[in-house]
């Protein structure tokens, strides 16, 4: 590890001082992080730095993280549920080695600061953690609308409609809304953003919330948040409820459980055994294992 | 009669302008081209009134700032200098002093634009539902039934069929595609529809029935339209007033029948002489 004090300074022959953005850099994105959580769903602008990773591999999220951390953070990183990926294990070695003090965690309760890509953590947030997410395209209006002048524009009008259009589209080929993950969602009346590739099953996670969203996209070199109980509301038509994956089983219409700990109420993938058979898995893994030392415990 | 649109003195200078440019273009210099500065003058001091439920045609040749003048109207274009005013529900709208969101709000629900090319006036990457459907979302409908329902009948009206309406509208030949722009004009029931040579490039036959139904729906809706054209049938058969421009200037207006049959401009008099 590299010999850096708390101060953000670097010592003699220390080739980084602390979190490894120097120190205007992070002065750049606590300053845009106050703008973002001060407009709700705003895309705040920033000079995004060239981090040691490529862009498109969450240097959004990591530059927010590293700007958020202090010497006594606990810091948990989430790639699509899962802390061991090698994406989610690297950023994490990374906080480790730039960050002296920071304690790295796969438990969501202890982590102060948590990095996610694709994910919210199925046990609540608290008012003291923060969420940070990799974002790879900020603006729900990109699929619209190419020009990204035009586009600013329209976000300042509230001019929505052809996200809407979408919708309408979508309602026209499948009778329902198609939307997956990425699904456009409207933050405190005004804003609509792209909560990054979160599933629908996390949206709802999103409104009235506790803790504080942050969002970095590093090569898109933008910042938005939703603030803490602030309102978000995914899109929809007045007469065609919002809803989120069931995970019923189309033939028993029974919802299918996690294989692991046996949960009900979490976010499943859904993937073949060793024996061909279909079989389901908590996706957020850090939930599964506490349920299961819990039950563990309880025996 | 009530109006529902008064223009007033509109310019529109392409260029850097000067005091001269007015001064020295003009029907009577036969140039819109400033000498001084090399500026286009597009309009220049047109005024004119449109009254609620009228047909008003505006005739002209090429580049004689017809297309120009409708366009400062939709606001596609900002006016160098001029006023207008839209008479709506009670309101009197300075359209020129209104902020962008307030133009934009108002063109998206109270005016309806047909222009010449479907392509301005139509999203081709979505269906010709969807396109009736993205006006009516601007004008904050949120019912999908609401919106399906509305879309299809005014598809209906419009005559395309049904059976197409969920359909690009870039596979559609030129005459349905005009339909397709009528019915999202109407849409949101605009008390003021801006046509923009909405005939031309079109077969005869087809033509003729694009009028019918422009006749049909001002005769049921009573909507107040502004007809532009370099068509001397379409004058003939769509409207009640019309205005002569040449060189970005209102050289004549009138009842159409007057102008027809009696022109009184020199250019005008060439322009009816010189139809097939």
């Amino acid at each position: 590890m590299h010999p850096v004090d708390t101060m953000g300074q670097t010592r003699e022959g220390a080739e980084y001082g602390f979190a490894f953005l120097d120190e205007d850099a992070k002065r750049e994105l606590r300053r845009s992080i106050f703008k973002a959580v001060c407009i709700p769903g705003h895309q705040v602008p920033y000079a995004s730095r060239e981090m040691p990773i490529a862009r498109g591999f969450g240097t959004g999220g990591m530059q927010l993280t590293l700007a958020l951390l202090g010497p006594d953070d606990a810091c948990k990183v989430i790639d699509q549920g899962a802390d061991d990926s090698v994406n989610a294990a690297n950023i994490r070695n990374f906080f480790a080695l730039t960050c002296p003090g920071v304690t790295g965690t796969l438990r969501t309760e202890e982590a102060s600061v948590i990095q996610t890509r694709h994910r919210i953590p199925e046990l609540p947030l608290r008012a003291d953690q923060i969420l940070v997410f990799q974002v790879p395209y900020p603006d729900p209006l990109v699929v619209v609308e190419p020009n990204a002048a035009k586009r600013r524009r329209m976000h300042g009008r509230a001019d929505y409609a052809r996200l809407w259009v979408k919708l309408y589209e979508d309602m026209v080929a499948f009778d329902e809304i198609t939307i997956s993950h990425r699904y456009p969602t409207r933050i405190n009346g005004h804003y609509i953003i792209d909560p990054s590739p979160i599933p629908r099953f996390d949206v709802p996670k999103l409104h009235q919330a506790d803790c504080l969203y942050l969002f970095g996209a590093g090569r898109e070199k933008r910042i938005y948040a939703v603030p803490p109980h602030t309102d978000a509301v995914p899109i929809t038509f007045n007469d065609v409820t919002f809803a989120v994956e069931n995970f019923r089983d189309k033939a028993t219409g029974k919802r299918h459980c996690c294989r692991r700990c046996g949960a009900d109420d979490s976010f499943l993938d859904e993937f073949l055994d060793d024996d061909g058979a279909r079989v389901f898995q908590c996706s957020d893994a850090a939930y599964c294992d506490m349920r299961l030392e819990r039950l563990e415990a309880a025996e | 009669m009530k109006p529902i649109l008064d223009v007033d003195n509109l310019t529109r200078i392409h260029g850097p302008g000067c005091p001269a440019c007015l001064d020295v273009t003009g029907p009577e210099h036969d140039t819109n081209i400033c000498r001084h500065c090399g500026s286009v003058v597009a309009v220049a001091g047109a005024s004119f009134r449109l009254h609620k439920g009228e047909v008003l045609g505006i005739m002209g040749e090429s580049g004689s700032g017809k297309s120009s003048l409708v366009k400062m109207l939709y606001f596609d274009d900002k006016p160098t200098s001029g006023q207008a005013t839209f008479h709506d529900e009670g309101h009197a709208h300075d359209l020129f002093s209104l902020n962008e969101a307030q133009q934009l709000r108002l063109r998206d629900t109270r005016m309806g634009m047909v222009y010449q090319n479907p392509s301005l006036g139509l999203n081709f990457d979505i269906s010709a539902g969807g396109n009736i459907a993205e006006r009516l979302l601007m004008s904050d409908e949120l019912s999908y039934r609401v919106i399906r329902e509305k879309a299809t009948a005014l598809l209906a009206r419009t005559e395309v069929p049904p059976a197409r309406m969920d359909e690009l509208p870039r596979n559609f030949s030129g005459g349905m595609q005009q339909r397709v722009q009528i019915a999202r004009a109407l849409s949101t029931g605009a008390p003021l529809l801006l046509l923009d040579e909405v005939t031309t490039g079109l077969d005869l036959s087809v033509q003729a029935r694009i009028l019918d139904l422009i006749m049909e729906l001002q005769e049921v809706t009573g909507v107040s339209m502004l007809v532009v054209t370099h068509d001397l049938g379409v004058v003939r058969h769509l409207t009640t007033r019309t205005i002569v421009m040449k060189y970005g200037r209102i050289i004549e207006s009138g009842l159409t029948d007057q102008i027809l049959e009696d022109p009184q401009a020199a250019y005008t008099q060439q322009l009816v002489s010189s139809a097939l």
